[in-house]
Formats: structure tokens, sequence, C-alpha cells
């Protein structure tokens, strides 16, 4: 088998970055996944854990958990050598110098938005992947969300994550050459929900810091009474 | 419009005397400067004064001086080009500024665009890059007959469009990664659209990637400072064409 056109393709400046674009799409389609099983916490106990026994229970899951780790680590790969060779190339040296309007907070800054959600993600795994889970899912993730520091590191994270999307986004289609006056408006849009989207998972920590679980139970009950 | 008199300005401007030379900014009295004036032609006057004193003119590059051919480009107060949008720096004119300014002016600074003196820089990697696939083969001979080979409408205009890239180098400049994607996306978007472009077109993508790579251009970071600056307007559009046409090339190249 002649493999020089995969050498070619991911040896070139290009080739890595279609590389990162479809990682970093499959990354942000997972994220919108894992949001939505977030939700799940808002329908009780019963139904998240149900949830989550039937995801580990799966003889699949261990298979895409690596296959997650993979496209993860392939995104950091491209990412940083994409990142070391523009340090290199990029233009400098100038007493002044402005930007022309092209560049967003989001754009300019994604490699510190990058270093952030990697340690959010550390964070994540350590706090919720990598300990004992006896006390149930919906009691560890609950129990997480009440404490201030955990759900600071959250917030954190989430807003990185959501600066890092609003400009990676509509990258991974300009890059994948999708770019046409017919779509591009709407992927830009689509981009900046999904963005806006990651917030979520510092909304819900901040709903458990906050304890309105506990305060629309207290006056679910009360409303029994009444009636 | 300005309607202001002759006024005075000070240059802060880049001076390096070759290549290998280290370089510094010098500030220089310009007076008398007509609000008329382009750009080019108020350094043109100070280059007649610093003659007069015996002192070395700056070098600065400039052919056509009416944007179109891509020879001066320079960074004006940090503005690729200078302050006016799509605009040459050869298309600026004095009454941008008013007395008493500073003008901060500045050479190219990118490693793929070394610095010649003062001024002036060496963009011949743009030629490397057309040499690597940015034209067509044709047989000599009398012309075919322009109406055998057809071009619709939409892709005549669109071809054109890219096609006025005039190579200044200013995306490269103005990339905050130093990448060449928007010159080569135009080259390669203006042929890619026409029939004549055809035949040459997985070797032109392949070959002008490459190009790119092994000249030391950065990687395009799609943030579309390079179409704000483009004197030519050409759209960040023909770098989405760059990237499907070098994924065709390599799914479908022979070799």
């Amino acid at each position: 088998m002649d493999i020089t056109f995969i050498k070619r393709f991911a040896f070139t400046s290009i080739g890595r970055k279609v590389i990162m674009a479809v990682s970093g799409l499959l990354l942000g389609g997972f994220m919108l996944v894992h949001l939505a099983e977030n939700l799940l916490l808002f329908k009780g106990e019963a139904l998240y854990n149900a949830w989550v026994d039937f995801l580990i229970s799966n003889p699949v899951t261990p298979f895409l958990e690596i296959a997650l780790a993979v496209i993860f680590v392939t995104h950091i790969i491209t990412g940083v050598w994409v990142r070391i060779e523009d340090f290199i190339n990029a233009p400098g040296g100038y007493e002044v110098r402005k930007w022309q309007g092209g560049r967003t907070i989001g754009s300019a800054t994604m490699l510190y938005t990058a270093a952030a959600i990697l340690a959010y993600l550390a964070y994540h795994l350590l706090t919720f992947r990598f300990v004992d889970h006896s006390m149930g899912f919906y009691q560890m993730v609950t129990s997480a969300f009440r404490m201030p520091v955990f759900v600071a590191v959250y917030v954190a994270g989430s807003v990185a994550l959501a600066l890092h999307l609003s400009h990676g986004m509509q990258s991974a289609f300009q890059t994948l050459g999708l770019n046409h006056p017919k779509y591009t408006p709407p992927i830009k849009i689509l981009g900046l929900l999904t963005a806006a989207a990651m917030t979520g998972f510092a909304l819900i920590s901040v709903y458990y810091l906050l304890g309105i679980d506990l305060k629309t139970a207290q006056s679910g009950c009360e409303m029994v009474v009444i009636q | 419009m300005n309607e202001q008199g002759n006024f005075s300005v000070t240059v802060r401007v880049w001076r390096q005397a070759g290549p290998e030379e280290p370089g510094k900014m010098v500030s220089y009295p310009v007076r008398d400067v007509s609000p008329d004036m382009s750009f080019l032609e108020m350094l043109d006057i100070l280059n007649d004064n610093l003659l007069k004193t015996g002192e070395q003119p700056i070098t600065f590059e400039s052919d056509c001086r009416e944007g179109i051919c891509g020879s001066c480009g320079l960074v004006v107060n940090g503005d690729v080009h200078g302050p006016d949008e799509h605009s040459t720096v050869c298309q600026l004119h004095m009454r941008r500024f008013k007395n008493g300014d500073v003008i901060t002016v500045e050479p190219w600074r990118v490693k793929t665009f070394p610095v010649l003196k003062d001024l002036a820089v060496d963009r011949s990697a743009l030629d490397r890059l057309i040499a690597a696939g940015g034209f067509i083969s044709t047989d000599t001979g009398a012309a075919q007959d322009a109406n055998s080979v057809a071009v619709e409408k939409d892709d005549a205009e669109e071809a054109m469009d890219a096609a006025a890239c005039i190579g200044c180098g200013a995306c490269v400049v103005a990339c905050p990664n130093g990448a060449a994607m928007l010159f080569t996306g135009a080259k390669v978007s203006h042929l890619a659209l026409l029939p004549q472009g055809g035949p040459q077109r997985t070797q032109r993508a392949l070959g002008m990637v490459a190009a790119m790579d092994r000249e030391g251009f950065g990687n395009c970071s799609n943030e579309y400072e390079c179409e704000a600056v483009c004197p030519k307007d050409v759209k960040a559009a023909n770098i989405a064409r760059l990237n499907r046409e070098f994924l065709l090339a390599n799914l479908t190249a022979k070799r």
C-alpha cells in the first residue's frame, strides 16, 4: 500500500489543519451530547442514575472512551504543532501595530482558552471519572455542585470553552473548504449558538450551588399541602 | 475633505543600510506638505531634502502609483497599507493627516519577506509560490477562437475577483501567523474557476501548498485579518476554495 498521500497530507499546513478541524468538530458534537446528558439531572436522581448505568454497562462504552481520548489528543497535538509554527513565523517587531478588525476575542485567545479547557478537563476527570462512585452518580454530581470552589472552576472552564468554540466552530468549516454565501452565515450563527450553549455547564452547576433545586422541591411540597 | 493649507509633519521611519545591518527608527521633519499629495509623494519630498543634506535617501518600493501593480507596501502608524480600507499605500493621501502629526512608517516585518534596505523588502517568496503552480501551460501558435471555450458568467466574475490580487503581500503581513493563504487562495481560485486551469489543477494545489510550507509561511487561523487589509478586497472564501482544492487533489492525485 502506498501511504505517501497520508504522509503528504498530515505533514502539510492545510492537512494538519483539516485533522485539527475534524477532531474539533467531533469534540464540539460530543460537548453538545454531554450537555444534553447533564440536563437529565433536572429529571431527578432515579432517571439520571439509570442513564449513567445504561452508559457504563454498555460494552461499547470503553471503546468510545478510548476513541474520544484519541480524538482529544489528536486535536491537542495538531493544535500545538500549528501554534508552534505560527509562533516562529508570526510577523513581529513593529513599533506600532494595529489589528484591522478580523480578529475576535475568541480567535486571539485560542491558545489560552485551550490551556484552560485542558486544565478544566483534568479537574473534571479527577473529580468525577477517577473517583469512588459508590454514593451514586446523581449524589456525586449534585454534592460537588454545592461547593463554591468546584463551581468556580466549572464557570471559568465553561467560559473558556465558549470562547474557544466561538472561533473554533466557524473556523473548522472554513478549513474544510465549506464557505459559501448560502450557508456560511447560518454556520457562523450555529457556531456561536453552540459556543453559547457551553455556558450551560456553568449554569447547571450554579443552579445547584444556589440550591434552586431544594427551593423548588420545598415549594412543591407546600403546594401539595395546600392541595 | 480636509480644507487645510500646507502643513508640517514628522516622519518616524525605519532606516536599515542593508539586509544584515541593524536598523533603527529615525525622525525627520517634513515641511510644506500639501493635503493633495500622496503619501509616497511626501516621502519623495523627504528624500529630496535628504539628498540636499547629503544623507542617503529612504529606499521604498513603488511603480504604478495608481494601486494596481502591488509594488508599494508600508505599515503606516501600525496599519498595513495605511489607514484607508482596501487601498494600497500609494493611494493614501496626506489629507488623512494634520499639522504636527508624527507618522510612524515601518517596512513589512515578516520572516518570509526579509528587509533589504530601509522600507524595501524581498518578496520573492511569492514569486516562488507562483513558480510552484500558479500558471497554466498552453501550446504556442495561433490563439483559438475565444468563443470555443465557454466560461459560465458567475465563474468568470469570481475568477476575475480572485485575479484582482496584485501580489503586494499585505495579506501575509496582516496575518497574525504570517500565512500566505489569501495570496495562494486567490491564485488557485482564479485558475480553478476557468477551464484553462483544469489540466494542472491537482499539481497546482499540491505544488503551491508544498511551496508555502517550504518557504516558511505560517498556518491560517481563519481570523480574516488578510481580507480586512487586502487592497483588492480578495475574499477569504478563496482560502476555503484552496482548502477544497488541496483536499480534492490529495484524494485524486495519481501519485
